[in-house]
């Protein structure tokens, strides 16, 4: 290694921290995204949501012409079709693409990061990378957006196949924006869990098992929680039920499910009245003639879009609430995770260093003779 | 900071070093100084703590009492900064087999920060030491076992460290790739590095080495230039003679052996050659003195086909540093 000295010029902890978590990125895409593998996952996930959206217009398509043809009303598969044919045909091809592909993330995203650390351990090359200055925090963030990288490229890489749903109509760019947010929450949220576990159990099949648990928890055990505490909460002490009480919907934030309801709710092609599903969640009260209101205004329980939902991007949707509950979800893990990197003992010992660096010890070698020696190894006494 | 090397600072430093897992003593307390360029070879059966001290001085664990310093820092108080200062090799690891061999030399050069124009011609260099220049492009999957242990090696001098942590480097290498591994040992120390490294065959460290210690149940008995310790071994050899003949010659030649107030317990064992009884025997004294207790015997009548010192390898080394016991004693 003649010549070679060393001395690292040090960058400010910002940089040196972004740095580290490119040098995490690099080397597992390089790892990831070499040979067939990747690409053959990407072609069956697209091949997969191709199908999905053609299957719902062979089925949908003949209904909706058929209402085109009786003036407007018509039968769809699952009840009345009151719509444009076009626009219908749209709808539920946006609503079905946007179902599979929240569950098709649920299961992959855990499936890129349950084994991120734990596969480190099994393989014993978790010791080389840890005693190697980079910080616990950027290893476990810069092995998340290693495994999410590949997860967001599914997810992008399948808008052109959403965006079909704009030459239908019936759904819009702030449909498939929606969409878009609702799945990286998701992805990051259960890929942050996925990389808790990973950190936390030896093994990867436990961490696997755990993770894939937690998917199950949060879509359907909220709901069964949900439904259990809101029968129990709106019977009466004289065994009555009253409709006035329910679980709180704070229960529901963490389904990405519900979530995706609300993105397709405005829809709502289904004629299943996807709104009223979600008003139970959300305490959207019915009055006595059986309408909805949400706010200030009331609209029919008749399979007509709600005009109020349509008003705002944000305001009155569900779908923020769950992003936000992933977000801090994510942080939370990440930040668990981080803790669980750092070798027991040492946790007290990552803050960042206050005093001014002691000098570096620096090799000299002396080019002469070719032999090099250690000219000064000491720091000057402090 | 540091007593003992007033001017030049020690590069690994341990006071009372103390862990404790589960309530078992791994390190019960370790004084160990190394001093700049040296090799210093940790000897010590498995489960003596020469783990256990490697890891700590390497950051990856805290010590349950003391204190150890590398290149005078404290190794909890500020484990990035020896970090940067130290390559570790742990005793098992694993690679990244999915990696090609630059590649995860490069992605190690990242971890160490060092700039983008170095890498490429340092991945060379570094090649070129552990004699892997021609495997650069190939998966690291491809390569043996001890290629592995090379470019593991390699890959703790990416960021040309003061000191390097080696543990076991050589274990289950076949004879040829650990002469390897020994020249490159060699080249690093005539590089100016200082190596600490473990081993449970002394005669291996013996080589390289220029100082060792000795390292039992947590406990360092020994420590020193090795000329040192060898001369200190050489005092008291173990001796297995082999004596022919019936019950009766042996056991008078096992009282000779007894009446020597040199001689410690006397035992038989086996592998004698037939018709003889193998003894052996630890001896307080050097080869002049063996050869006078020889003189002793045969004058005396026994009749011997075999007198020779055992080979001192790490074992009996032990038995003999460790029956001492007393590691205060070891330690003056």
């Amino acid at each position: 290694m003649t010549g070679v000295g060393m001395h690292t010029p040090r960058r400010s902890a910002v940089r040196e921290w972004l740095a580290a978590v490119g040098t995490i990125l690099v080397k597992e895409l390089r790892s990831r995204m070499r040979g067939r593998r990747a690409f053959a996952v990407l072609t069956v996930y697209l091949a997969i949501l191709a199908l999905i959206a053609y299957g719902v217009y062979a089925v949908v398509a003949p209904g909706a012409r058929q209402a085109a043809g009786f003036g407007g009303v018509g039968f769809g598969p699952f009840g009345p079709m009151v719509t444009n044919p076009s626009a219908t045909i749209g709808q539920w091809i946006f609503t079905l693409l946007s179902i599979f592909q929240l569950i098709l993330v649920m299961f992959i995203a855990p499936a890129f990061t349950a084994g991120q650390i734990s596969l480190e351990r099994e393989k014993q090359t978790l010791d080389l990378l840890i005693s190697t200055p980079l910080r616990p925090g950027a290893i476990v963030v810069g092995k998340l957006l290693a495994a999410l990288a590949y997860v967001f490229l599914l997810i992008v890489a399948a808008i052109p196949i959403t965006a079909i749903v704009l030459m239908y109509g019936g759904a819009s760019w702030e449909d498939i924006v929606r969409q878009q947010i609702v799945l990286f929450a998701a992805a990051i949220g259960f890929g942050a869990v996925g990389l808790f576990f990973s950190a936390l159990f030896k093994r990867t099949q436990a961490a696997t098992v755990l993770t894939y648990c937690t998917v199950l928890a949060f879509t359907l055990g909220t709901v069964l929680i949900f439904i259990f505490w809101s029968v129990m909460a709106a019977r009466g002490e004289d065994g009555g039920f009253r409709r006035a009480r329910r679980a709180p919907e704070q229960v529901m934030w963490v389904n990405p499910m519900v979530a995706m309801l609300d993105v397709i709710a405005p829809l709502d092609p289904t004629g299943f009245g996807v709104t009223s599903v979600l008003g139970q969640i959300n305490g959207e009260r019915f009055d006595d003639q059986g309408v909805i209101c949400r706010g200030d205004v009331c609209f029919g329980n008749d399979g007509q879009p709600a005009p109020a939902l349509d008003q705002s991007f944000f305001d009155g949707h569900w779908w923020p609430r769950f992003t936000a509950t992933f977000g801090v979800l994510a942080l939370l893990l990440t930040l668990a995770s981080m803790r669980l990197v750092v070798p027991a003992g040492m946790r007290f010992a990552f803050r960042r260093r206050r005093r001014a660096p002691p000098a570096e010890p620096r090799q000299v070698l002396v080019a002469g003779d070719g032999t090099p020696t250690i000219e000064e190894l000491a720091e000057p006494p402090r | 900071m540091s007593e003992s090397f007033p001017g030049a600072m020690a590069v690994v430093e341990t006071r009372g070093l103390v862990k404790r897992y589960d309530g078992q003593l791994a390190v019960a307390g370790i004084d160990l100084v190394v001093g700049p360029g040296e090799i210093y070879g940790l000897v010590g059966p498995n489960g003596a703590g020469k783990t256990t001290t490697m890891r700590i001085l390497a950051t990856l664990l805290a010590p349950t009492a003391g204190e150890a310093l590398v290149c005078g820092i404290p190794v909890t108080a500020d484990p990035i900064e020896v970090r940067r200062r130290i390559g570790f090799m742990p005793d098992f690891y694993g690679v990244y087999d999915d990696l090609r061999v630059w590649e995860y030399l490069d992605f190690f050069a990242r971890c160490y920060g060092v700039a983008a124009a170095r890498r490429r011609s340092m991945i060379g260099d570094l090649l070129e030491i552990v004699g892997l220049a021609d495997k650069r492009g190939e998966y690291v999957e491809a390569l043996s076992r001890g290629m592995r242990q090379r470019l593991c090696l390699a890959h703790t001098l990416v960021h040309d460290p003061a000191l390097l942590i080696l543990d076991e480097p050589a274990s289950g290498l076949d004879p040829r790739a650990r002469v390897e591994m020994r020249e490159i040992l060699r080249e690093l120390r005539a590089m100016g590095k200082t190596i600490l490294v473990s081993s449970h065959i002394l005669p291996e460290l013996g080589e390289m080495c220029t100082s060792v210690g000795i390292v039992d149940r947590g406990r360092l008995l020994r420590s020193g230039p090795i000329d040192e310790i060898e001369r200190s071994l050489r005092a008291t050899a173990v001796l297995q003679i082999d004596v022919l003949g019936d019950d009766e010659a042996v056991a008078a030649a096992d009282a000779a052996l007894r009446a020597d107030e040199r001689v410690g317990d006397v035992l038989r064992i086996d592998g004698a050659p037939p018709g003889a009884t193998r003894l052996e025997l630890p001896f307080d004294g050097d080869p002049e003195q063996q050869a006078e207790l020889l003189r002793r015997l045969v004058e005396a009548g026994h009749r011997l086909t075999g007198f020779r010192q055992a080979t001192s390898d790490l074992e009996e080394i032990f038995m003999k540093v460790t029956g001492q016991a007393d590691p205060a004693e070891a330690a003056a």
